[in-house]
């Protein structure tokens, strides 16, 4: 029972995380990153890269968290000045042929079969490591959300030409706000790679990146307490899914067929019936003589 | 040569249909619907069940399934999306993954994961040198003439016409009293119909499962915006264009070409081709194009 505590909790705080990432792009700038499993995956294969040529562990980390900015950049340079449909679709396209090139070629990273990775010795250092990981990263969106950065972002998010009349370079800000965005979730990756202690292509699918979404979505993306609350709800659920199973004896394959389907239907519920999510976007009055 | 042009276009076929209708429901609706390949999926396993539970004799199965799925998008477009017209296509955008993810539990739920296959026989046919089967030939034909008949309901009549205003200009067309309501439904009619051809056909030419939808999505997507995203026929041509990429570049002995042994590129590399052209054409783009459209 208490390691299923601990399983639970070291879960919820990675993907906070990691839904702290996408608050950041989506919650804060309005950029619609379908591939936000990619700096994720990018981070959990670095661990497994460094695990597999015996290097110390801080290298697995510096590789995803070197490697995920540097992708995102990639993604983002060229595709900084599109519209959010096509922006959409770019990342999606990424993260996919991310997945696709560690499916393919086993030379890399052993194809379907993935790859081990050094795991913690006791479960209770995973979580010691994702909670500690959880603060900085609140911590960090915390202070960026109330800077002068963040409020830009916020700028951009309503309305681009606006931010541009104001001389800041829209395509500037979400460049930034993408590399740092990316980075957090790399450091997700790195760390759910050590807690879990396997990897392969099949953990960083179309639907992982859903299931980030669905948690941000239905917190409140542009909220911090609102992502890790719709990040628990969603967790909690996935986690209690074997039990469920077990309990209505229903099979393990139709109960998770049905949770993805209530998620679905939860998102769109909250779409018709709550946009801002649980925890709503307050706005803030700034009385410019005070700053 | 004339091997890896018949494949392609057999290939082709079988996306193009689906392709059209994003690109329909784009041009009128204004964002890109992730649920449309999840129509695809709907439609196969619709067909299949009137197929083989009903004991429907497989064309007028395929008729069934197409037109439930039509149906099935009109009331997804009342429930769902007619509530949020006014939102930003983000957000559409967005709304239609939960769609999408809802129809896909449905699906594996009430038919299980396990993949399962039409029973056909198709003949086997040549011309010019190339081997393909009397299903391919069909397949190819049914796309042509739901082409011919998408062409002819578009520009020869006066619900095409309706319809294309509404996707030039939106106000100007309600101005002149287009019943803007009824033509969305319509549009989400077409549209999922065409998925649903699309996806029956895929099916019977591989097998049917529920993560077909992630098979078919980035072919889809990256024949649409080969096209451009609200050009009907240019979704068309875009997934012919794939296509033979695709084949060429599976098909071609590249081996030979430089030494003795023969080495060509690995099939699974298909989607990676598709991926790859989407991305590639999206980044070189022309920069204020998509400006514009805001």
């Amino acid at each position: 029972m208490i390691d299923f505590v601990i399983f639970s909790v070291t879960m919820i705080a990675i993907w906070s995380v990691l839904g702290i990432s996408l608050h950041l792009q989506f919650g804060l700038t309005g950029l619609v990153n379908f591939g936000q499993v990619l700096p994720f995956a990018v981070g959990a294969y670095g661990a497994a890269t460094a695990t597999a040529h015996g290097l110390p562990d801080w290298t697995g980390i510096a590789i995803g968290a070197v490697m995920a900015p540097l992708i995102g950049i990639l993604v983002i340079l060229p595709a900084g000045r599109l519209t959010q449909d096509y922006w959409a679709l770019v990342t999606l396209g990424a993260a996919e042929i991310f997945r696709l090139t560690m499916l393919n070629v086993p030379n890399i990273a052993g194809g379907v079969e993935g790859m081990s990775v050094y795991r913690f010795a006791s479960n209770r250092v995973g979580m010691a490591f994702a909670l500690a990981l959880l603060i900085v990263a609140i911590l960090f969106a915390l202070r960026l959300g109330r800077s002068p950065f963040g409020r830009m972002l916020r700028v951009i998010r309503e309305d681009e030409m606006l931010a541009a009349t104001l001389g800041r370079d829209p395509v500037e800000f979400q460049r930034s706000v993408t590399v740092v965005s990316w980075c957090i979730a790399a450091l997700a990756g790195t760390l759910y790679a050590h807690v879990v202690g396997y990897i392969s292509p099949n953990s960083f699918t179309v639907v992982e990146t859903f299931i980030v979404w669905m948690a941000v979505v239905l917190g409140g993306p542009a909220t911090i307490s609102g992502v890790v609350l719709g990040t628990v709800i969603v967790q909690l659920t996935s986690v209690s899914t074997r039990f469920i199973a077990e309990w209505s004896h229903l099979g393990f394959e139709l109960v998770s067929n049905l949770r993805l389907g209530a998620f679905g239907l939860v998102l769109i519920l909250v779409f018709l019936f709550r946009p801002g999510g649980l925890i709503p976007e307050r706005s803030e009055r700034v009385d410019a003589g005070s700053q | 040569m004339m091997q890896i042009l018949v494949d392609a276009i057999v290939y082709a076929a079988e996306i193009a249909i689906i392709a059209v209708g994003v690109a329909l429901s784009y041009s009128i609706l204004r964002f890109a619907n992730f649920a449309h390949v999840q129509f695809a999926v709907v439609g196969a396993y619709l067909s299949f069940a009137a197929n083989q539970l009903l004991g429907f004799v497989l064309p007028v199965a395929v008729l069934v399934g197409v037109v439930a799925t039509g149906l099935i998008a009109v009331l997804v477009d009342h429930l769902v999306f007619s509530r949020l017209r006014y939102i930003s296509p983000e957000g559409k955008m967005i709304v239609s993954w939960g769609v999408a993810l809802f129809l896909r539990a449905a699906i594996a739920s009430i038919f299980g994961g396990a993949a399962r296959v039409f029973s056909t026989q198709p003949v086997n046919l040549s011309l010019g040198g190339a081997y393909f089967t009397s299903q391919d030939a069909i397949v190819v034909g049914t796309t042509v003439a739901a082409m011919i008949i998408l062409n002819l309901l578009l520009y020869r009549t006066r619900v095409g016409t309706a319809l294309r205003a509404l996707a030039s200009n939106p106000d100007l067309a309600a101005t002149r009293g287009i019943p803007a309501g009824r033509m969305i439904a319509l549009t989400w009619f077409i549209s999922g119909a065409y998925a649903a051809l699309g996806g029956t056909m895929f099916a019977l030419q591989t097998r049917l499962q529920p993560n077909m939808d992630l098979i078919i999505l980035l072919p889809t997507f990256a024949a649409v915006t080969l096209g451009g995203l609200d050009r009907v026929f240019g979704a068309a041509l875009g997934a012919l264009a794939l296509s033979l990429v695709q084949n060429l570049l599976i098909d071609v002995d590249f081996g030979s070409l430089v030494s003795d042994t023969r080495w060509s590129v690995p099939t699974q590399f298909r989607d990676f081709v598709a991926v790859g052209a989407m991305v590639l054409i999206l980044l070189l783009r022309r920069p204020q194009e998509g400006r514009e459209a805001r």
